[in-house]
């Protein structure tokens, strides 16, 4: 009958030097951290040191954090940050210019558990293609927003750009694989609802 | 559930949504939705296949692994903060006017702690202090014997007090904290309440836990407190009411701390790499609690020897049952129901001091 101290809480005692604190939110949010900086790095453990560095630095400048953050969308932020910053230190003897450094490569996989019918396969299966097809920061925006729940200002903060670019990534997205979605596709479902 | 589902990032933002798509169960609630939002359906089976369409594959993290980068966590910690110590020392010795007036500053400043300490006589906190302070009625167990005593306290959390020990605790615990006081040595084991936890006093430490298994070492005229955690997270701290540098450590499982009562300080976390170096199979830390396919009499064995109990139990109804089971990260009376449990409904146990008897018509 666990009741689980918020997150709010939790960072208010780590501002004040509670160590138990920043233990239990180092627990809660550790593995979705890694999950997320395997998707830019593809050295796991270097995702590892940047995760642990991550909190090393709050614990380390916790009288200067904000009052009120929403923690897990700071703490994706910080970790995205800090990977951006490793891959550049890396790549920067490479003289390797592009604008961006840092690719999304997770790529999205179907989740064959909740599947009965073949025709639904079929579906699902081209809609994971083109999911899979998007551009690097499209793919990292729908899984910023559909896997790890941050809203587009979040979203924005996170990959450092604006409100509204945060939003076209998504949108765009979308867009993209609604006009590639085959037509009949839409007129089945139709059918099918009405047997329902 | 929201007001409102107007696109398809209405759904997949919703965590209902994707709770109930995830389940593959159904759900009144979607059901009634649906039923009045005819126009939305195609929307929904949309969405649907997107979440189908889109997992992610996530890497199984033990809890053993994201202990393992706690500790290493803090390790960092430790390491940045005393480089920056360091860096310090270096900053004043490049700048030798600034350092005298900081050693000026920091001798000035030690005849105040020297004077503060003085004027402080109680610097050591014994078994008797800590006592007199609570007025509501304590129960003392207090072992005069040669060997490990039981006690069970009344959250289900059970103590083996080693000879020349004390423990005091009430016969109810308080609503929102459960608190003992000990003079010698310990083994915990504590039932999981993270609303109420678990503090115990021994000497000038403060031992806090949620529910986990841990020894204490504090004897009245030994000059160390010593903390060893076998299972979960501890924290430990000075006591409160005796010193102004007040400090608290946080212990992972198989870590020790050693408090130094004359200075008031702790030692360096140490990490233990076996549990008994003594090589004393008769202490409860070296017992082994896993059990894969153990006949249960084998399983009741290792319970005896542990807490020096004695337990009764069908020999012949329950000869062809075996466990496998894991009963490490708990206190005893926790390990007997899980046992119970486990062997059907028609088994159960009851504990009278030092004898339990296990009743049962066999196993399933």
């Amino acid at each position: 009958m666990a009741i689980k101290i918020s997150d709010e809480t939790l960072w208010k005692r780590l501002r004040e030097g509670d160590e138990l604190a920043f233990s239990t939110l180092f627990e809660r949010y550790f593995r979705s951290l890694v999950n997320y900086g395997n998707s830019l790095m593809a050295y796991s453990d270097k995702v590892q040191d940047c995760v642990q560095d991550v909190f090393v630095d709050i614990w380390i400048y916790r009288n200067s954090l904000q009052e009120s953050v929403v923690v897990k969308a700071y703490l994706i932020a910080s970790l995205r940050r800090r990977a951006f910053r490793m891959v550049e230190r890396d790549h920067i003897f490479n003289k390797a210019t592009s604008d961006e450094k840092l690719d999304f490569l997770i790529d999205f996989s179907i989740e064959d558990q909740l599947i009965h019918e073949e025709f639904t396969a079929i579906k699902v299966k081209r809609l994971n293609e083109l999911l899979n097809q998007l551009p690097s920061r499209q793919k990292e925006a729908i899984y910023l927003r559909y896997h790890q729940g941050l809203n587009i200002e979040q979203i924005a903060e996170t990959m450092d750009i604006n409100y509204q670019s945060a939003n076209n990534l998504i949108y765009r997205g979308l867009q993209q694989i609604r006009s590639a979605w085959p037509e009949d596709f839409a007129l089945v479902l139709l059918m099918i609802s009405e047997y329902l | 559930m929201q007001k409102k589902y107007q696109t398809i990032d209405d759904f997949l933002s919703d965590s209902s949504f994707k709770e109930w798509v995830y389940s593959g169960k159904e759900n009144e609630q979607w059901d009634e939705w649906i039923s009045r939002n005819g126009n939305l359906v195609e929307l929904l089976e949309q969405a649907k296949l997107y979440l189908m369409a889109m997992k992610v594959n996530e890497p199984l993290i033990t809890e053993n692994e994201v202990n393992e980068a706690l500790s290493h966590t803090w390790e960092k910690i430790y390491q940045k903060e005393n480089v920056w110590y360091f860096g310090i020392i270096k900053y004043y010795n490049q700048h030798k006017a600034l350092s005298k007036i900081a050693a000026l500053l920091l001798f000035g400043l030690s005849l105040v702690w020297i004077y503060n300490r003085h004027n402080t006589h109680e610097s050591t906190l014994a078994y008797e202090d800590l006592i007199e302070k609570q007025d509501d009625g304590l129960i003392e167990e207090a072992n005069n014997t040669t060997k490990p005593q039981l006690v069970i306290l009344s959250d289900g959390s059970s103590v083996l007090l080693q000879p020349n020990s004390k423990l005091s605790y009430p016969k109810f615990f308080d609503k929102n904290e459960r608190n003992v006081f000990l003079q010698g040595e310990a083994f915990f084991e504590i039932s999981k309440n993270p609303q109420r936890p678990f503090y115990v006093y021994s000497n000038e430490v403060v031992t806090k836990v949620v529910g986990t298994s841990f020894r204490i070492k504090a004897y009245k005229d030994q000059p160390e407190v010593d903390v060893v955690v076998r299972t979960g997270k501890v924290q430990v701290s000075s006591n409160k009411d005796l010193t102004s540098a007040f400090k608290t450590v946080v212990l992972l499982p198989n870590q020790s701390i050693r408090f130094q009562r004359k200075s008031l300080m702790f030692d360096q976390v140490e990490t233990i790499v076996q549990t008994n170096p003594q090589g004393n199979t008769e202490v409860i830390e070296s017992i082994n609690f896993e059990f894969v396919d153990a006949p249960v009499s084998q399983i009741f064995e290792s319970l005896q020897k542990a807490y020096l109990i004695h337990i009764d139990y069908p020999e012949e109804k329950l000869k062809d049952c075996y466990l496998t089971t894991s009963l490490s990260d708990q206190p005893l009376a926790e390990k007997l129901k899980i046992i119970c449990e486990s062997l059907g409904s028609n088994t159960r146990y009851e504990m009278n001091g030092n004898q339990v008897s296990i009743f049962s018509t066999g196993c399933n």
